[in-house]
């Protein structure tokens, strides 16, 4: 038994090494001499660890306002979708009226569409509405996702009609039954999408960059993707990018990790 | 306060029809209880009452208002669900206060409600604990006292103790009997536990199949069932139905060919009537009388001090229940004479419907 446990552990901790492995040497490069990450074997670490990297990207690359750019769409692009997905999932899963399970097959069988599919009758529609090069433009894929409503609904499934009733009796309307009861409720869920959205349109890329003609609005992944096209050989540089736009998300996952999933029903109903 | 009456409410779900014409009228104060097999429209209605539910035909006033149009919260009612329904994320005084607060209560006034409903429920320790922390009991009491805190004019209970065990039921039974003694609230209480309705009402509705099958007292209806379905679903053990045909003088044979003496009748039954006579197990008498016919003890289920004693009549057909004293004398196989007497028969005709006794004069 404890043999088996050991054998276990020890391939668990295989495993995450190998995972974290890159991003550890991704860190490492970031704080080498320029051409140092390109010499054979490549070192593990750097000779002499300095900021130099960072001090061109906030420097004289600006990534200053690519980082304001994209934490300005990725915060945008979340809140907007939790503000259509969550009553969207809640209706299509609570409420009765008609051609409600109609629409929702519907939707659910437009899941299966790969994204990319939608992209030119996208960009051409917005195009005719003035969009392009906006972030309005660039926000309207994230607004009311189907997988967030879908998944919304099935948490909404789980809530007992007669907790909504006991509300409706005591004088609740649906507004304050979505916000008082339903979405404390939710919390775990909405967390959880939040960080989904919030994931996604960060690294998102190519709807910004076929969206985002203007340098100035340019999101970190497609500055990023300019920028290694003019410093090609400059693999440091780029690492301190990497590091750069991964390190947020990181630490907004880790921070929110108490959140997600946690049961919250517990108590409301029998048993 | 106030009376509640509803006056031919029919629902259908589909093609369905759930509630077929029911009315029923209860009085200020009383507590009413519907019972009635599993299905058969109770929760429906009691929900069309709250509200929650839409009739297809019908009225609904409580007092003087007609509410059949009004929405849950301004019929002036409370309801306690089966499964206590309490707000998860909520402690229990929020619970209790969420009501009040939508209602945007002063903060004073909602502190004492609270505090009132608490102490009449004994719940006062719990008041800053969530759902999650409380025994099964305690979330009763608490959704009881979400229901008080509203000072409702009627209180509508679903089946609230069938998710208690055995135990704990006795208990709250109990205390909704004094509860209702307490605040004097008119009460709607469904149950399918005939225990539950036989000891709080002062009036018991029995719907059968989305049909008011007979209204009155417990003890009305388990003295004078006006129905088969009525006679059998109140009492246990069960009431025993045995299947006879009349014959002359005021008498019927039995399947297995015995006679036996009916109680008089508002009317004579033509020779060759088939009738269904019942009698209930603490009626039959076990001991030698004129007109006792021998039986045998098929099986006994021994309570304590109560038995139950499964009688087999000579020449087969259904045995009898028999509930009597256990004196541990009887045993099975013994053959011991019993006495149906005639006073204590219910008779039911062909379809199930009570025949009329003769007045006593
Ligand atoms: N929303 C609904 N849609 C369709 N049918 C329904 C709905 N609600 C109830 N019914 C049907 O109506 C009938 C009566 O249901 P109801 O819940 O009133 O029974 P009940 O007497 O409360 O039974 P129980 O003792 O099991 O709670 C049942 O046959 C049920 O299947
Ligand atoms: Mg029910």
């Amino acid at each position: 038994m404890m043999l088996r446990r050991w054998i276990i552990t020890l391939l668990a901790a295989l495993v995450a090494l190998v995972t974290i492995a890159p991003l550890l040497w991704m860190l490492s490069v970031s704080f080498m001499a320029p051409g140092e990450a390109s010499g054979f074997p490549p070192p593990l670490f750097p000779a002499n660890p300095g900021l130099d990297n960072y001090r061109t990207l906030f420097g004289s690359f600006g990534i200053g306002r690519f980082l304001a750019n994209s934490l300005l769409v990725s915060t945008l692009a979340t809140g907007l979708a939790l503000l259509f997905t969550v009553p969207a999932g809640y209706a299509f899963a609570k409420l009765r009226f008609r051609g409600r399970d109609a629409t929702f097959r519907l939707l659910v069988a437009a899941l299966v569409v790969p994204g990319q599919i939608g992209m030119l009758p996208l960009f051409l529609e917005l195009k005719a509405m003035g969009l392009v090069n906006s972030y309005a433009g660039a926000l309207v894929p994230w607004l009311a996702g189907i997988f967030g409503i879908f998944l919304v609904r099935q948490y909404c499934l789980s809530i007992p009609d007669e907790m909504l009733e006991a509300a409706r009796i005591d004088g609740a309307s649906e507004g304050q039954i979505l916000r008082r009861i339903v979405l404390p409720i939710l919390t775990p869920i909405v967390v959880t999408l939040a960080l989904f959205v919030f994931l996604s349109s960060w690294n998102d890329f190519m709807w910004p960059l076929i969206i985002l003609a203007d340098q100035d609005l340019y999101t970190l992944p497609v500055a990023l993707a300019a920028m290694s096209r003019q410093h090609v050989q400059d693999n440091e540089l780029m690492m301190a990018g990497a590091v750069v736009t991964t390190l947020p998300v990181l630490i907004l996952f880790l921070s929110l990790q108490r959140f997600y999933l946690s049961g919250l029903l517990a108590g409301s109903v029998k048993g | 306060m106030a009376g509640l009456s509803i006056d031919g409410a029919r629902k259908s779900f589909g093609d369905t029809e759930v509630l077929k014409g029911v009315s029923i009228d209860v009085a200020e104060g009383e507590f009413a209880v519907i019972v009635g097999p599993s299905g058969c429209g109770k929760s429906t209605l009691l929900r069309a009452v709250a509200g929650l539910e839409a009739l297809g035909a019908g009225r609904i006033v409580i007092g003087s208002r007609d509410v059949t149009d009004l929405q849950p919260s301004d019929r002036g009612i409370a309801m306690v669900f089966q499964s206590y329904a309490l707000y998860p994320h909520l402690t229990v005084y929020e619970n209790m206060a969420f009501g009040l607060r939508i209602a945007k209560t002063g903060k004073a006034e909602i502190a004492e409600a609270v505090r009132r409903a608490a102490e009449i429920l004994n719940i006062e320790a719990l008041l800053d604990r969530k759902p999650a922390a409380l025994s099964g009991g305690q979330r009763q009491r608490v959704a009881i006292g979400r229901a008080i805190v509203r000072q409702p004019q009627i209180f509508l209970f679903d089946e609230p103790l069938s998710n208690l065990d055995a135990d704990l039921r006795v208990r709250m039974r109990y205390e909704f009997a004094s509860l209702h003694r307490t605040l004097g609230t008119t009460t709607l209480y469904v149950t399918h536990d005939q225990v539950e309705a036989m000891t709080l009402a002062d009036r018991i509705i029995v719907l059968r199949d989305g049909q008011v099958e007979q209204i009155g007292s417990p003890r009305d209806l388990y003295e004078r069932p006006a129905t088969l379905f009525v006679a059998q679903f109140l009492g246990t053990p069960r009431m025993n139905i045995l299947s006879a045909t009349a014959t002359v003088n005021g008498r019927a044979t039995l399947a297995n060919g015995r006679e036996i003496a009916l109680p008089p009748l508002a009317g004579a039954l033509e020779p060759g009537t088939p009738v269904s006579i019942g009698i209930r197990p603490e009626d039959i008498a076990i001991g030698a009388a004129s007109g006792a016919l021998p039986f045998t003890i098929a099986f006994i289920e021994r309570l304590g001090g109560l038995a139950t004693v499964h009688l087999q009549g000579a020449g087969g057909g259904e045995p009898i229940a028999c509930q009597l004293r256990d004196d541990g004398s009887l045993r099975e196989g013994d053959t011991v004479p019993a006495f149906l007497p005639a006073d204590r028969l219910h008779l039911f005709d062909a379809d199930g419907r009570a025949l009329a006794r003769r007045p006593a004069e």
